[in-house]
C-alpha cells in the first residue's frame, strides 16, 4: 500500500519538473544583461562580443536553447559556466558538500532542539518557563540571521576566541553557522511541536489514558508524541529542501563555500548555467523534502494514503 | 623480549624529548592572505585563458617584464630588450637559469608557444599586435609586429601575460590553473579550492626576482595561505583576531578603525582607478554642451575626499589616474568644483532657477535620472552627488542597480547620469570609454564624434613610439574633456593591513599594485 502511493507520488513529479525547468530556464533569460559583460577585458570590440555570444550559443533561439539544456542534462552534462568557464558540474560538486554538510547539521540541531523545547513547553506546567521559551521562539523567528551571524562572531570570536570567524576548516567552523541558521529554525519546530502537543493533549482519549492509571511520560512519549509528529514532520519535509540553498546570508558572513553563496555569484554575473544548475538542485531539493513528507505522512496515518488512492 | 633497564630509560627520555620538541611552537613561517573584494571567484591559474585573476597568480607565474608605480618598466623574465626605430619588432634577450616549477627551462622557444598560445582566447587582444615569434638562440627572443605597438611593454607586465611551462599548459589542457599551475614564480601552486582558499609553497630553486624586489632570491616564507572571505566586515574581524596576517583592498571605511588598533599597520599605495560621473550626451537636457559642462562644475571633489574619504585618496580632476603622463593635461580642461559659474552658464541656456530650487526651461523641469551599482560606497557618494546637483538647480533622482542589470539600462540608453568607477591604469582607458565602436556600453556616455573618432584612432593604432604614444593620447584626453562627457570625482588609494606583530612588510611597497614583487619581501616578525 504505501509502496503504491509512493510510485503514485514519484509519476507526479515528471509533469511538475518538467514545468519547473521551463520556469528555471526561462527565468533568467528574462533577467535584464547577460554574462558576456564579465568576459569582456579592455580592448576587447563589439566583434568580440558577437563572437563570444556566438561561442556560448546565446544567439540562439530560446527554445532551441532550452531543448539543448534538458538533452544535456539527460546525459548528465550540465554544461560549462560561462564567466567562471569550468563545468557546472564541478562546480555543484564542489560546492555541495558544504551545503549538506552545514544545512543538513541546522537542520539536525533544530529538530532535535525544536522538538524537545517545543514538547517541555507543552508539557511543562511553569508560567516563568514557558513564557521564556515562547520568547525564544518569538525571537528565533524574527531576529535576523545576518544579523544574528555577526553577534555570534563579535562574542564567541572575537571576544571569546572560542571558534573562529570565518571559514570552512574543521568543526569549529561549524558551530557558529550551525547556530545562526538552526536558531530559525528551532524557533519554528518548537512553535509547531508546542501547538500540536497541546491540540493532541486535549483529545478524550488522554482523560482515558491518565484514568488508566499510565504515567505521564509514558502518555507524551508513546501516544501524544506519534499524534504530535504529523505536523512537525511535514514542517521538517519542507525545509529539506531549505538545507540546501537556505543558507546564503550565512555563507557570505562566515566565508563559506556553498550553493547558495554559489548561486548568488553566479546570478550576479548571469552565468545562466551555473544558475540553472543550482535553481534545478533546489528544486529537487523541495521536490525530494516533499515527497518524504507525504510519504512519511501516510506511513503514520493511514488515513491519508486510503484517503489520496 | 623483555628490555634492559637502560634502554627503556634511553627510550623513554627520547619520546620525552620528541614530544617536547613537537609541542614546542616551530617557528611560524606561514602567512594568511585574504583576497580584496573585487579578486573574488577566480575560478583558475591560467593567465592565458582566464578572465578573471588574482594576487596569487602573480607569485606562481613570472612575466617578462614589470611595471613600477611610475609607470617605468623593469627587467624580469627579459633581461633587457630592444625596439628597432620604426617599432616594427622588438627582441627580447631572455634571463638564463629560469626554470619552471615542473623543472623544463624558460627558454625562447617557451616563449614562442607561450605568445602562440594566445590565439582563440579572450586576452587574445593582448598580443594580436605581434605577427610572429622567432627564436634568434635559446635566450633570445624577437616579436615580429603587425603594427607599432609602443603598449607592449604595457600588456607583457600585466598579470594575463605571466608565462606557464609549454609542457605542463599542454598537457594539462582546460585543467591548467584549477588541478595544477606551472609557471615560474617564486611559489609553487600547493591546492587550490573555488571560492575558499589557495596555498602557496615556496619555490626553492628561485633566484631571478626583478629589480622591484630587495630579495630576488627564494621568499622567506614558506607558505601563503590565500582565503576568500566575501563580506568585507569578516574579513576586517579576522585581521583584529589574528585569524589572518594581511589583507588586501581595506574599504576606506574601515581604516579608521584599523589604524586604532595596535598591532594593524597600514599601508597606502597610489590608486589605480577613478569614481566618475558619465553624462549621457544623447538624452535631454544633456544633449546641450552647456548643461554638461555646468554639470561637471556642480561636484565639490575635495569635499567628497574630506566628507566621504576621511581625507584619504584625491580628487579627480579628469578622466585618468595622476600618475600616467596622459593626465597631465591642459590645467584649464581640468574639472573644477565652481558651483557660481555653473549657476551662470545654466541661466545662459535658458534654465532658470525656480521658487522650489529646481530649474525650468520651457515649462520643463530640470530633472534627470543618476543610477548607481548597489555597492555601499557608490550608493552614498551618489547621494552626495545627487545633493551637490540640487544646488545648482537639477533634480535627481537615484535608482540603483546590480552590476548585470545596469549594464543593460546602459546598452537600452535608458540613463542620464550614472556614478561608476574603473580599475585600470592605462590611457587606452579612453578608448574603452569613448569610443564610438562601443555606444552603451563601455560607452555609457554615448558619445560619438567625428574628430574624437579620428583622434582615438590615431592614439590607438598610429603610435610608433611611446612618446609618441604619450602625445596622441594627451590629445585625445583633452578633446574629451572639452566635450564635457562625464565629471570626474575621486581617486582611490588601495589600502593594504597587516598585522605588525605577525609580519613585516616592506615600504614603501614598489610596483603597481601589492603583487609578487612585495610578497617575496615579506618575513615574519621573530
Amino acid at each position: 500500500m504505501i509502496l503504491r502511493y509512493t510510485l503514485q507520488r514519484l509519476m507526479m513529479l515528471i509533469p511538475v519538473s518538467f514545468a519547473i525547468s521551463v520556469v528555471i530556464f526561462m527565468i533568467v533569460y528574462l533577467l535584464p544583461g547577460d554574462p558576456i559583460d564579465n568576459l569582456l577585458r579592455v580592448g576587447s570590440s563589439a566583434e568580440d562580443r558577437a563572437a563570444l555570444i556566438a561561442r556560448y550559443g546565446l544567439d540562439r533561439p530560446l527554445l532551441v536553447q532550452y531543448f539543448v539544456w534538458v538533452g544535456n542534462m539527460f546525459q548528465g552534462e550540465f554544461g560549462e559556466a560561462i564567466v567562471l568557464r569550468r563545468p557546472v558540474a564541478d562546480l555543484v560538486v564542489q560546492n555541495l558538500p558544504y551545503s549538506l554538510t552545514l544545512g543538513g547539521l541546522a537542520f539536525l540541531f533544530s529538530s532535535i532542539v525544536g522538538m524537545a523545547l517545543g514538547a517541555i513547553s507543552a508539557v511543562v506546567r511553569n508560567p516563568v518557563l514557558d513564557r521564556f521559551v515562547r520568547g525564544f521562539i518569538l525571537l528565533g523567528s524574527t531576529v535576523p540571521g545576518f544579523w544574528l551571524a555577526l553577534l555570534l562572531i563579535l562574542f564567541f570570536s572575537v571576544n571569546l576566541g572560542w571558534f573562529p570567524v570565518s571559514g570552512a576548516g574543521g568543526w569549529k567552523a561549524l558551530v557558529l553557522p550551525v547556530l545562526t541558521i538552526g536558531f530559525g529554525g528551532v524557533a519554528l519546530v518548537a512553535r509547531v511541536t508546542r501547538v500540536a502537543l497541546l491540540d493532541a493533549g486535549r483529545e478524550d482519549f488522554v482523560t482515558l489514558l491518565h484514568a488508566k492509571g499510565l504515567s505521564s511520560g509514558t502518555i507524551l512519549f508513546r501516544h501524544l508524541m506519534p499524534h504530535a509528529l504529523l505536523p512537525v514532520v511535514t514542517i521538517l519535509a519542507l525545509r529539506i529542501g531549505w538545507i540546501l540553498g537556505g543558507a546564503v546570508t550565512v555563507e557570505f558572513v562566515f566565508g563559506r563555500p556553498g550553493l547558495g553563496s554559489l548561486l548568488i555569484r553566479s546570478l550576479g554575473q548571469r552565468d545562466y548555467p551555473v544558475v540553472q544548475a543550482c535553481l534545478l538542485m533546489l528544486a529537487l531539493a523541495v521536490m525530494l523534502g516533499t515527497l518524504i513528507g507525504d510519504v512519511a505522512q501516510a506511513s503514520m496515518d493511514p488515513r491519508i494514503r486510503e484517503k489520496k488512492s | 623480549m623483555r628490555y634492559s633497564t637502560k634502554t627503556r630509560l634511553l627510550t623513554g627520555s627520547a619520546i620525552v624529548s620528541v614530544a617536547v620538541l613537537l609541542s614546542t611552537p616551530l617557528m611560524a613561517q606561514d602567512v594568511t592572505v585574504a583576497f580584496s573584494a573585487n579578486e573574488l571567484g577566480a575560478t583558475a591559474y591560467n593567465p592565458v585563458a582566464s578572465s578573471r585573476l588574482n594576487t596569487a597568480t602573480s607569485l606562481i607565474f613570472d612575466r617578462l617584464v614589470e611595471q613600477d608605480a611610475d609607470q617605468s618598466y623593469h627587467p624580469h623574465l627579459a633581461s633587457s630588450w630592444e625596439e628597432t626605430p620604426d617599432g616594427m619588432a622588438w627582441t627580447f634577450f631572455l634571463r638564463d637559469g629560469v626554470t619552471f616549477h615542473d623543472d623544463t627551462p624558460f627558454n625562447a622557444a617557451a616563449v614562442q608557444t607561450w605568445i602562440a598560445s594566445y590565439a582563440g582566447t579572450e586576452n587574445e587582444y593582448l598580443v594580436e599586435a605581434i605577427a610572429s615569434v622567432d627564436v634568434i638562440d635559446d635566450l633570445t627572443v624577437r616579436f615580429n609586429m603587425e603594427r607599432p605597438e609602443p603598449n607592449l611593454l604595457y600588456n607583457l607586465a600585466s598579470a594575463f601575460m605571466g608565462v606557464p611551462s609549454p609542457t605542463a599548459y599542454a598537457a594539462l589542457g582546460d585543467d591548467f590553473g584549477v588541478t595544477s599551475a606551472v609557471g615560474t614564480g617564486p611559489y609553487e601552486l600547493q591546492s587550490f579550492e573555488i571560492g575558499l582558499e589557495t596555498v602557496l609553497v615556496r619555490n626553492e630553486d628561485y633566484t631571478w626576482g626583478s629589480d622591484l624586489s630587495a630579495n630576488t632570491g627564494a621568499g622567506h616564507i614558506e607558505t601563503f595561505t590565500f582565503r576568500e572571505i566575501p563580506d568585507q566586515s569578516t574579513a576586517f574581524l579576522e585581521l583584529r583576531t589574528g585569524g589572518i596576517d594581511l589583507l588586501l583592498g581595506v574599504p576606506t571605511d574601515f581604516l579608521q578603525i584599523l589604524e586604532a588598533e595596535a598591532n594593524i599597520d597600514i599601508i597606502q599605495m597610489p590608486g589605480v582607478g577613478i569614481i566618475y560621473m558619465p553624462i549621457n550626451v544623447t538624452s535631454a537636457p544633456f544633449d546641450d554642451i552647456l548643461v554638461r559642462q555646468a554639470t561637471t562644475m556642480a561636484i565639490d571633489q575635495d569635499s567628497i575626499v574630506a566628507a566621504i574619504y576621511n581625507g584619504v585618496g584625491a580628487p579627480a580632476r579628469n578622466f585618468l589616474i595622476s600618475s600616467l603622463p596622459e593626465a597631465n593635461v591642459d590645467p584649464a580642461l581640468n574639472v573644477m568644483y565652481d558651483p557660481t559659474r555653473a549657476g551662470e552658464i545654466l541661466d545662459g541656456a535658458g534654465w532658470t532657477m525656480g521658487d522650489d530650487g529646481v530649474r525650468v526651461k520651457d515649462g520643463e523641469r530640470l530633472s534627470v535620472d543618476l543610477f548607481t551599482n548597489n555597492t555601499t560606497e557608490l550608493t552614498r557618494l551618489t547621494q552626495v552627488v545627487q545633493a551637490q546637483l540640487g544646488d545648482i538647480g537639477m533634480e535627481a533622482t537615484i535608482t540603483v542597480f546590480d552590476a548585470s542589470t545596469i549594464r543593460d539600462e546602459y546598452r537600452e540608453n535608458r540613463h542620464q547620469l550614472a556614478v561608476r568607477s574603473y580599475d585600470w591604469n592605462n590611457s587606452d582607458i579612453l578608448d574603452w570609454f569613448f569610443s564610438g565602436n562601443r555606444l552603451g556600453y563601455p560607452n555609457v556616455s554615448m558619445w560619438t564624434d567625428v574628430e574624437g573618432q579620428r583622434l582615438n584612432d590615431v592614439a590607438m593604432t598610429e603610435s610608433t613610439t611611446s612618446a609618441e604614444r604619450i602625445a596622441n593620447f594627451t590629445a585625445y584626453h583633452e578633446y574629451v574633456l572639452s566635450q564635457h562627457l562625464f565629471v570626474p570625482i575621486y581617486q582611490p588609494t588601495q589600502n593594504i593591513a597587516f598585522n605588525s606583530t605577525a609580519i613585516t612588510v616592506p615600504d614603501p611597497v614598489r610596483g603597481s599594485r601589492f603583487r609578487g614583487q612585495t610578497f617575496v619581501d615579506i618575513q615574519v616578525v621573530e
